[in-house]
């Protein structure tokens, strides 16, 4: 009876004792530094201008092109895609399933909202603007990828990457209707974007700091760099081919880096 | 006593019997399974791997099918064009007219064995059967719809919600939702059951001619239209036109001029119930059919490389046969199934 007992509570020590030991591994240091970060959601703002101003996407404002050309804004959206974020070490986070369909002429869309990010610090960001060859052979998808969004070419399969309307004295109906995308093949419409914050650095701090990357996109840039695009030669574009992949390697490089929301909560 | 107890549990089991008969079956009995594999048929494409086939998702299907409510004005729907006793091509109607009578370009084609298909349209357009009825119910010269609008009609009928609820577990209508389960339904139609099955399959025999136009369709016609499902599911040029600038094809989606004026092999299943025939439907018999193949070849820089060395040389005598043997692929049972039927 009394051996009995002993060995009872040498077992309930030793299971006490062992327990005890996980203890240790709580808080997984994430990044660089001594320091710990909590994940968290980081917003990536979308500005759209036209040169130096605020873009109106309602139509009533009109702005001159590379070309020369007095044109107005009707309808301005664009899918951006299979964002990472660039560590300060240069490794890469690929926030998972992330599509976005920003629509200048929709507030709330304009906020693209990464959940999860693992806390630490970011120097920068990288996307695509369109949509990846995968989605567009794998059937109907959801959210921002739904065909009910009207980014999407029933009668050759495949998104829109980015459209483009609006008016212009130029066009002879008076107006013009970009519409590009191409999944693969030598005039596809998809581009990558960089961008870096240095000197800035994104602490993603989830709870601790708020984490804002304000982002502006100059529909300026559409008309050129590298190529002049001329509404009066062509106001129509609505499949793929050497045009719309001009357009794509022109709006390649309409995104800017402008600020860094990062205050502590 | 006994006897009492016995004539109470008589009573009991007969009107357990009644009152069973009584209640309609919540499932139907199922006879054969909705989707399966016919004997030697290929590889599907796949496309099913995230939709299987069930009972309510092909009811609900089959309900979207028949439903004008996809339409702007609510009067096309996709049987309207789609008609079953033609293997759901449209009968006698070269182009098939949509809202307010607008005319289309190309000829409805018939609906079976789509699983085997990897891409849809006669250029191939759609490249998931998912995706396909977005195109004719957003095209202005069909349906005219949006599929935002549609979404809207579906979520405020009264019968949608608990139709999407009992096949996909919730009732929230979405566009995925949607094309899944027509996808359902138009997958189910499989059409296998042909006197040309039943013969490959042991269980009847081809008469002599039958028999014969079979050794000529192996001879002539095979090289494309691929046993068994009848076609190759390739795109070619059969030699119908010199110039392609009313409808350049497969060119349209591949931007490749080498395929201008190539169009996608249709099956030869109910070949003789779904007339007319070719892109635009513009031959009307399997006669005329044979014709074009044996005098009517245009030869152009696309024209197929099996069609290069210009007509087919068929005896009138050859042709009955072969029309004989193309009426052996018509398969009543798939006509005649009221799993598909709308009412």
């Amino acid at each position: 009876m009394k051996n009995k007992l002993y060995s009872l509570f040498m077992i309930a020590f030793v299971a006490i004792a062992v327990s005890s030991c996980n203890d240790d591994e709580t808080t997984p240091s994430t990044n660089s530094g001594p320091a710990t970060y909590n994940s968290g959601d980081v917003g990536l703002n979308f500005e759209n201008i036209a040169g130096s101003v605020f873009l109106d996407p309602t139509g009533a404002t009109n702005y001159v092109n590379a070309s020369g050309e007095t044109f107005s804004v009707t309808n301005f959206r664009y899918y951006i895609s299979n964002v990472k974020l660039i560590k300060e070490d240069g490794s890469k986070y690929e926030v998972p399933n992330s599509y976005f369909l920003i629509n200048a002429n929709d507030t709330n869309s304009l906020l693209a909202e990464l959940t999860d990010i693992p806390g630490g610090k970011y120097t920068g960001v990288e996307y695509m603007i369109g949509v990846d060859s995968a989605r567009n052979v794998s059937g109907a998808q959801t959210g921002a990828l739904d065909p009910a969004n009207g980014m999407f070419w029933s009668w050759s399969t495949g998104y829109i990457f980015m459209k483009l309307e609006g008016q212009s004295s130029a066009s002879s109906n008076n107006s013009f209707v970009y519409h590009i995308g191409g999944y693969s093949g030598v005039n596809r419409g998809q581009r990558t974007v960089s961008l870096d914050f240095t000197p800035s650095v994104l602490i993603v701090d989830g709870g601790k700091r708020e984490a804002e990357i304000h982002i502006t996109t100059d529909v300026l840039e559409i008309f050129k760099n590298p190529s002049n695009i001329s509404i009066a030669t062509q106001s129509t574009i609505m499949s793929v081919g050497a045009a719309s992949s001009n357009i794509a390697t022109n709006y390649a490089d309409m995104f800017s880096f402008d600020h860094i929301h990062n205050d502590p909560l | 006593m006994k006897v009492n107890l016995k004539y109470k549990l008589l009573l009991l089991l007969s009107m357990v019997v009644i009152v069973h008969s009584c209640v309609p079956d919540v499932d139907p009995p199922v006879t054969q399974p909705l989707f399966y594999q016919p004997e030697g048929f290929p590889a599907t494409s796949g496309q099913l791997a995230n939709n299987p086939v069930t009972y309510y998702g092909f009811s609900l299907g089959k309900k979207l099918f028949y439903d004008p409510i996809l339409s702007l004005d609510s009067t096309i729907s996709c049987g309207s064009c789609h008609q079953q006793f033609a293997a759901f091509a449209h009968l006698d109607h070269k182009l098939s007219h949509g809202i307010n009578d607008l005319e289309g370009t190309r000829n409805a084609p018939p609906l079976f064995n789509l699983a085997w298909h990897s891409n849809f349209f006669w250029d191939g357009g759609s490249n998931h059967i998912e995706m396909q009825p977005i195109a004719p119910i957003t095209n202005p010269v069909e349906m005219d719809e949006s599929v935002a609008n549609v979404i809207f009609k579906l979520k405020r009928s009264s019968y949608y919600p608990a139709m999407f609820e009992k096949a996909f577990g919730s009732d929230s209508i979405t566009t995925q939702a949607m094309t899944r389960a027509l996808a359902q339904f138009m997958s189910s139609l499989i059409s296998a059951n042909s006197k040309y099955d039943k013969v490959k399959a042991g269980t009847a025999t081809f008469t002599a001619d039958e028999q014969s136009g079979y050794m000529l369709f192996k001879a002539k016609c095979e090289s494309c239209h691929k046993e068994p499902l009848m076609t190759d599911l390739s795109y070619r040029n059969n030699g119908l036109d010199l110039h392609f600038a009313a409808d350049p094809g497969r060119a349209r989606i591949t931007l490749q001029p080498s395929d201008s004026g190539k169009f996608k092999v249709p099956s030869l299943r109910n070949i003789a119930v779904s007339y007319p025939y070719m892109h635009d439907g513009r031959l009307n018999s399997l006669s005329k059919v044979i014709d074009h193949y044996r005098s009517g070849v245009i030869q152009s820089s696309t024209i197929d490389p099996l069609l290069s060395s210009g007509n087919m040389s068929i005896t009138d005598a050859e042709k009955q046969q072969l029309i004989l043997f193309l009426n052996t692929l018509t398969d009543p049972t798939f006509l005649n199934d009221k799993r598909f039927s709308e009412k």
